[in-house]
């Protein structure tokens, strides 16, 4: 495989997944504008690091990954700071989870810390396999079924019986 | 779970903006610009050359040789082809490369002359027209402009042989265009692919056979695609009657597409060989294809 045939082949994986690209970039910041840019420079750094991809297979994670990293950097530069780090934040969260009775679960989704709030959309939305989210997010597949957990039960979400994480 | 669904529904509804199509292609297209800045080689050029030099060295070297090949019955005349013009711009956003092929040693020199006078005029053309494209953008400002032609030997037997010339254009993007030719060297003749057929029943055949395999092959791998419109209706219809060919060594029929001709430019060139038992009853012998 040469670096002009990977090129090709990422060329055409992003310009056939652009929308879903598109949709998780804008999940997390709710503006056209906003998830343009990110699309854009999820593009370039994906480009710029086509080494960094060891196999083909791995392209669909890869490119998820990049597209969340950079949503995430985007909020982080261009939003207020949350200065509590997401874990304590989450430990907080069910303080106020009576109030979320009468909330949508649209915003209590947006009110997740953006670790939790990637496991959900991945999961639920891009409807990726646990091992795959594992691969996205650099966590082991254990971790990513306890936050799942963990953010589930703030969303006060009772799985059915037939579903499995 | 119900409200969950309802919210992926929302989330597979978010609508998608008009631009978001521009916005990626102009940002590969721009990444590209960046990449381009180090010339690269396509790999198989690199192999061509080298093939060309081991081929004009393995004759040069040991003329005894090449003259005793010539001289054992059977094995018939030596019919070559060599670089013989080679034309090279090497400025920083423009180049290009052009080498010229010159068969030699075929019987009909009147054919010879004729192929060879195609070629060199070919590149000559589009060498000049590099140039005068090259003058425009320097008087507009600055441009990238880039050509590659060549060629490679793909069948050489004691009866055949099929070059193909291929012209690379690179403005941001590249496209590749090929030709092809194909020589009897016993007839002297160039073979053309309505010659080696009976009637016109060939394009049908050879048609739907490509359309079969295009489809098979999107099925099994989803990084192949051919165009397609709406997603699902091939746009690919029909070979032109004199479409793009040549002849394996082992005397298989091969249809091969440019650039964008059936598939979107990652693809590249794209080549089928047809079965020659779907062939058996349209050809007009089986001398070639078999």
């Amino acid at each position: 495989m040469t670096k002009t045939d990977s090129f090709k082949i990422i060329e055409k994986f992003i310009i056939e997944n652009r929308e879903s690209h598109y949709r998780l970039a804008y999940s997390y910041v709710r503006n056209k504008e906003m998830a343009l840019d990110i699309v854009q420079e999820s593009i370039f750094k994906a480009l710029k690091s086509i080494d960094s991809l060891k196999e083909n297979t791995y392209l669909k994670t890869w490119f998820y990954r990049i597209v969340i990293n950079t949503s995430i950097d985007y909020i982080r530069k261009n939003q207020r700071v949350s200065a509590m780090d997401d874990d304590h934040l989450l430990e907080h969260l069910p303080q106020i989870e009576d109030e979320f009775t009468d909330m949508d679960l649209q915003d209590a989704i947006e009110q997740l810390p953006p670790k939790y709030k990637t496991l959900i959309i991945l999961r639920f939305f891009e409807d990726l396999k646990m091992d795959e989210i594992a691969t996205v997010t650099g966590q082991n597949v254990n971790t990513v079924k306890t936050r799942l957990y963990s953010a589930l039960k703030v969303l006060r979400i009772e799985i059915g019986e037939d579903f499995r994480l | 779970m119900k409200k969950m669904n309802k919210l992926k529904k929302d989330y597979e509804a978010i609508e998608i903006p008009a631009e978001l199509e521009d916005v990626v292609k102009s940002s590969i297209r721009q990444a590209k610009e960046v990449r381009k800045k180090r010339p690269i080689v396509k790999q198989w050029t690199i192999g061509v050359a080298s093939a060309v030099v081991i081929f004009i060295g393995s004759i040069n070297m040991s003329p005894a040789m090449a003259q005793s090949m010539v001289n054992i019955p059977g094995l018939g005349v030596i019919v070559e082809v060599l670089t013989v013009q080679k034309l090279t711009v090497d400025e920083k956003t423009y180049q290009a490369n052009l080498d010229t092929p010159e068969i030699t040693g075929l019987e009909n020199e009147e054919l010879q002359t004729s192929l060879n006078d195609k070629y060199m005029e070919e590149n000559k053309a589009l060498f000049e027209q590099f140039e005068a494209e090259v003058a425009e953008m320097k008087k507009a400002g600055d441009g990238h402009l880039g050509i590659d032609t060549g060629y490679e030997v793909l069948t050489d037997t004691g009866q055949l042989l099929s070059i193909a010339r291929y012209e690379v254009n690179t403005v941001g993007s590249s496209s590749t265009t090929m030709k092809y030719d194909t020589i009897d060297k016993q007839q002297n003749i160039v073979i053309t692919l309505p010659s080696l057929f009976k009637d016109n029943k060939y394009i049908d055949v050879i048609s739907s056979y490509i359309a079969d395999e295009m489809k098979r092959q999107m099925s099994i791998d989803e990084k192949v695609n051919y165009f397609q419109y709406d997603g699902s209706e091939l746009e690919f219809e029909a070979v032109k009657p004199n479409q793009n060919f040549y002849i394996t060594t082992n005397n298989k029929l091969v249809i091969s597409f440019d650039d964008y001709e059936v598939a979107p430019g990652y693809m590249g060139v794209v080549t089928f060989e047809i079965p020659s038992d779907i062939l058996e009853n349209l050809l007009v012998s089986d001398t070639y294809i078999n």
